[in-house]
């Protein structure tokens, strides 16, 4: 009877130690879960809210100096795009073919910098949460075409001309989407010259600077109304 | 309009750069022009000349480019304190506004159901006869006059010393009833006189700043931008408590959305913290604090000759220490849907000794049918903890209109208003009519309707007669429908001064073209007691002219020369130095207006040569005369009144039937009712029409995207609009936002015209709707 007990009690130990064992070691294979703050549930505007992104570095533009020699201008801007609007393809060699952007791009894109290799500054991406850089940009990895083309590129619009009054501010020329962060591109050394903010600290742009690119619809003449009423 | 610089380029010469190069120069931080952005800029021969801007109630200072005889372009002036050289979009188009293709040249008057074109004498003529004609069959409460915040000083002026002293009608009112006057009575109740202790300048002396209710980013951009500009320097913190997520909340610090109406228990919950947490500023409460209790259960307007009156009552301490135990953060955490965590962290900012707050507000708090008390609550916390009245340490109730604090507060173009006190005391009364040169019995003592009220008398009948200027009720009157029939009812005559064609002047038996802004001499007032002078700079078009001059005319018409006496060339300085006489005390004392035209404004009260920043202050304000450092002079014992307040529900909330909330408001790129921003065509494009936005969760719900359109319908009626999702701005679930300027989509026609029965303004911001897939 004794030992029939120290036999079942070592068995039952046993059993417990093999269950808790493979209950602990599933659990271990179970991914981390951290909850949601539901209670942050502020929706973000992204049209909106891109506008302020960078602004906590607009001093620091404020006080970069131009380096003349090392000038990015409107005509090189647009020069590695196909047409007006479309995403730039790389001017530049790439080595790393399978990275995404944030261990490769980016560590250049995302704050720019002078880099010496290229003799120029980096240009900074507006969209540096978008990481999957190469879905848009592409490398050009021959100069030749497999056949000629058409294709009329579109004129891009030009600096100095948006304005509707003498030293009225300019209207924004572009659509915005995906650069809703003017600061990006109009600001620090690697903005073309034509385009480069001179008052990168007044971060609220678009107070001054709207879009003109909505459908218009006749806002209607009243004074034809008048004449028929009643 | 813009494509055109290049034609203008030919013939315009090179100093426009070389002045704007100068003044560039000088101004605070940035706007130079780059050289490479300057190269294609019109070069010019521009004479520029100092004005406030004419839309909003910031006040901006502005340089007008003059060529030729026309306005061509606009500057921030670097002279003004406001804005320092910077202008939002509109300001900087706003000269294109003169130049709309359909502007009023010249009188029509309707005759058989159509416009007839006359001369301006004819129609001055018949305004007057008319006039003479309705007093003499109804009695002089049969006509009104019905003006604006876009009133100039001396438009407001005229008018009140025409019906009020003249007439002896307490009809006149202004459209700043629909905006201002909850801001008004708040004042009132806790202060004892109107308009902010401080000014823009604590802006740059407060830490933390509290939006009420405010998307300044788009209202009042230049202000804001003042706020970003210290974030970067100071690294202030900007707090965005409102109902809906804008602009304003993606450049905040923090955004805390609260459900529509429960802003009143916030604010008592933040009182409640504040002395429970021992944060109360005992020695100035004991020295400057009285604390009372007023009627509760108001109602809301919604019934015909609705009237209220608030019976105040002294309360102890602890009796509002008591009242506020109902107002816990977990109390009202349930509430308003703003978390316990929330209010408390906002109460930290108020409560913390060493942070200098500032709360800024404008419609949010006063198209409320609690707006009275929603002001008199954030006056609570800023009393309770002592910081007000110092620099830095400000409740701010901001303007949209830019003379509704000039003209509509100061001159007082409401019923119950004189230019100094009110109608109902006899020694204001007798003080009003020996500068207006009546007898005393000519100003009637008892106030007649109010706005909403006044169109109400209209409908009745009880009003026959009414001049509408500068203004546009038929886009902005809540349930406009009941209110545009009533203009068409028979034996109704209504006169319109304005120089566009508007929904209003669509229901006009005259209308009468206007001088706009700097076509004509005159003053505004903006939200910083800061009185802002401009000159005629070009001439109006054909027949168009100045409200004020329109008004003198018919005056004269009715037979009052003499106390119209005005020289047609210097009426304005006349007009003016008039006016400054009914103001002649160190409380509200008014700049010369050789001061005015020199500098850019001055502050009231402007004491011995200087302007008065912040009031209540002894250190500051030379009418304190208590011996102590704070003298809440507007009120007999000298005290600040701390109110209780409780929370009360919106005249109509969402059922089961109407879902939805229905909020109402602006754009950056519109003013008012747009009449002269849409006719701008660069913010025409930027904001073509209205729309309807929606929640993106409901939105997916509803399967609806951009541009679907989407029928609102409420007790009132119903609209048609097209769907905006996660554009400008996202509103709560179950909530919607409309935007008002365009007559195109009348949104009023279904807004509810319940109001504060205090101030008895109008509640634009809440009613109950439903939304559906048109």
């Amino acid at each position: 009877m004794k030992r029939a007990g120290i036999l079942s009690l070592f068995t039952l130990l046993f059993l417990s130690f093999i269950v808790v064992w493979n209950r602990s070691y599933e659990s271990g294979l179970e991914d981390a879960y951290i909850p949601l703050d539901a209670s942050d549930a502020v929706p973000s505007i992204p049209s909106e809210e891109g506008v302020f992104k960078r602004a906590e570095f607009a001093l620091e533009y404020d006080k970069m100096p131009y380096d003349e020699n090392h000038q990015r201008s409107l005509d090189t801007y647009y020069e590695n795009r196909a047409y007006y609007g479309a995403p730039p393809y790389i001017p530049h060699e790439v080595t790393e073919e399978r990275n995404m952007g944030g261990n490769s791009c980016l560590k250049c894109h995302e704050n720019g910098g002078y880099a010496a290799k290229f003799k120029m500054y980096t240009p900074v991406t507006p969209h540096p949460e978008m990481i999957n850089c190469r879905q848009c940009h592409v490398s050009q990895l021959t100069a030749s075409a497999f056949k000629g083309t058409n294709f009329p590129k579109n004129k891009a619009p030009k600096a100095g001309e948006n304005n509707a009054l003498v030293s009225s501010p300019p209207i924004i020329p572009h659509q915005i989407q995906m650069r809703e962060n003017c600061l990006s591109c109009h600001a620090g050394p690697a903005a073309p010259k034509e385009i480069r903010v001179t008052h990168p600290e007044r971060v609220n742009c678009r107070q001054c600077h709207v879009l003109n690119n909505k459908k218009t619809a006749d806002i209607g003449n009243f004074k034809k109304y008048l004449n028929e009423t009643k | 309009m813009y494509t055109s610089t290049s034609n203008r380029r030919s013939f315009i010469k090179k100093m426009a750069v070389l002045s704007a190069m100068t003044a560039a120069a000088s101004m605070f931080p940035g706007i130079i022009f780059a050289e490479e952005q300057q190269r294609n800029l019109p070069k010019g021969d521009l004479d520029w000349k100092k004005a406030p801007c004419r839309f909003c109630g910031v006040g901006c200072g502005v340089m007008v480019g003059v060529e030729n005889g026309k306005a061509v372009a606009v500057k921030g002036d670097p002279n003004s304190a406001v804005n320092k050289g910077l202008c939002c979009v509109k300001g900087y188009h706003s000269v294109m506004a003169f130049y709309g293709k359909d502007r009023l040249t010249k009188p029509l008057v309707k005759k058989n159901g159509r416009y007839v074109e006359t001369s301006m004498e004819e129609a001055l003529d018949l305004v007057a006869s008319k006039m003479q004609e309705t007093i003499k069959d109804h009695g002089k409460d049969s006509v009104s006059i019905y003006g604006s915040g876009q009133w100039t000083i001396p438009d407001g002026y005229a008018a009140s010393k025409l019906f009020k002293g003249c007439i002896g009608t307490n009809n006149v009112e202004a459209n700043a009833r629909l905006c201002m006057a909850s801001a008004v009575t708040g004042f009132m109740t806790s202060f004892g006189i109107d308009e902010p202790m401080g000014c823009y300048e604590d802006m740059d002396h407060a830490d933390v700043f509290i939006l009420w209710g405010n998307n300044m980013a788009e209202m009042h951009p230049v202000l804001f931008s003042r706020l970003l500009d210290q974030r970067l320097k100071r690294g202030v913190k900007i707090i965005d408590f409102a109902t809906r997520t804008t602009r304003t909340s993606m450049a905040a610090d923090k955004s805390i959305l609260f459900l529509p109406q429960t802003d009143l228990a916030v604010a008592n919950a933040i009182c409640y913290e504040i002395i429970n947490n021992g944060w109360v500023n005992k020695s100035f409460v004991e020295k400057h604090c009285n604390f009372s209790k007023g009627l509760t259960d108001m109602g809301y307007g919604l019934e015909d000759k609705y009237s209220f009156t608030d019976k105040p009552e002294k309360i102890s301490f602890e009796e509002y220490k008591t009242f506020l135990e109902d107002y816990t953060p977990e109390k009202v955490e349930k509430i308003s849907g703003v978390s316990a965590k929330d209010i408390k962290y906002m109460a930290s900012f108020y409560g913390d000794p060493n942070k200098k707050v500032m709360s800024l507000w404008c419609m949010g708090m006063n198209q409320h049918t609690r707006g009275t008390w929603i002001n008199n609550l954030v006056y609570n916390i800023h009393l309770l903890t002592g910081k007000i009245s110092q620099p830095g340490n400000s409740p701010f109730s901001l303007t949209g209109q830019p003379s509704a604090c000039g003209t509509v507060r100061e001159v007082g173009t409401l019923t119950h208003k004189l230019p100094h006190g009110v109608v109902a005391n006899a020694e204001h009364r007798a003080f009003a009519a020996k500068i207006w040169d009546v007898p005393a019995e000519n100003i009637d003592p008892k106030p007649t309707y109010h706005t909403v009220e006044m169109f109400r008398a209209l409908d009745r009948g009880d009003i026959k007669f009414m001049w509408i200027q500068v203004t546009n009720p038929m886009v902005t009157m809540p349930k406009l429908k009941r209110y545009r029939d009533a203009t068409k009812k028979e034996g109704r005559f209504i006169v319109v001064s304005d120089i566009y064609p508007t929904p209003t002047t669509d229901i006009a038996d005259v209308i009468l073209p206007s001088a706009m802004w700097v076509e004509r001499e005159g003053m505004y007032g903006n939200s910083e007691r800061r009185t802002q002078h401009f000159e005629k700079m070009i001439d109006p078009p054909g027949e168009a002219m100045s409200d004020t001059w329109q008004l003198v005319e018919v005056a004269k018409r009715m037979g009052f020369e003499k106390q119209f006496y005005y020289n047609e060339e210097t009426h304005i300085e006349e007009i003016y130095n008039e006016y400054r006489r009914h103001h002649d005390n160190d409380k509200h004392r008014m700049a010369p207006l050789e001061v005015l035209k020199e500098e850019s404004g001055a502050m009231w009260p402007y004491v011995d040569g200087k302007s008065t920043k912040w009031r209540f202050n002894a250190k500051y304000d030379p009418a304190c005369s208590n011996g102590e450092d704070y003298h809440f002079y507007g009120k007999p014992d000298g005290k600040a009144v701390i109110w209780q307040r409780p929370y009360e529900p919106a005249a109509e909330e969402p059922d089961a039937e109407y879902p939805y909330w229905l909020n109402t408001g602006r754009v950056v790129e519109h003013w008012h009712t747009g009449s002269m921003t849409r006719r701008i065509p660069v913010l025409h494009r930027a904001m073509p029409h209205a729309y309807v936005e929606l929640n993106p969760g409901d939105a997916k719900r509803m399967q609806v995207k951009t541009g679907d359109k989407m029928k609102l319908t409420t007790r009132r009626g119903e609209i048609i609009l097209p769907a905006s999702v996660n554009e400008r701005g996202v509103p709560a679930p179950m909530q919607v936002f409309v935007p008002f300027f365009d007559e195109n989509m009348l949104i009023n026609d279904i807004t509810l015209d319940s109001f504060c029965p205090i101030s008895k303004e109008p509640d634009y911001k809440k009613c109950a709707v439903k939304v559906e897939k048109a």
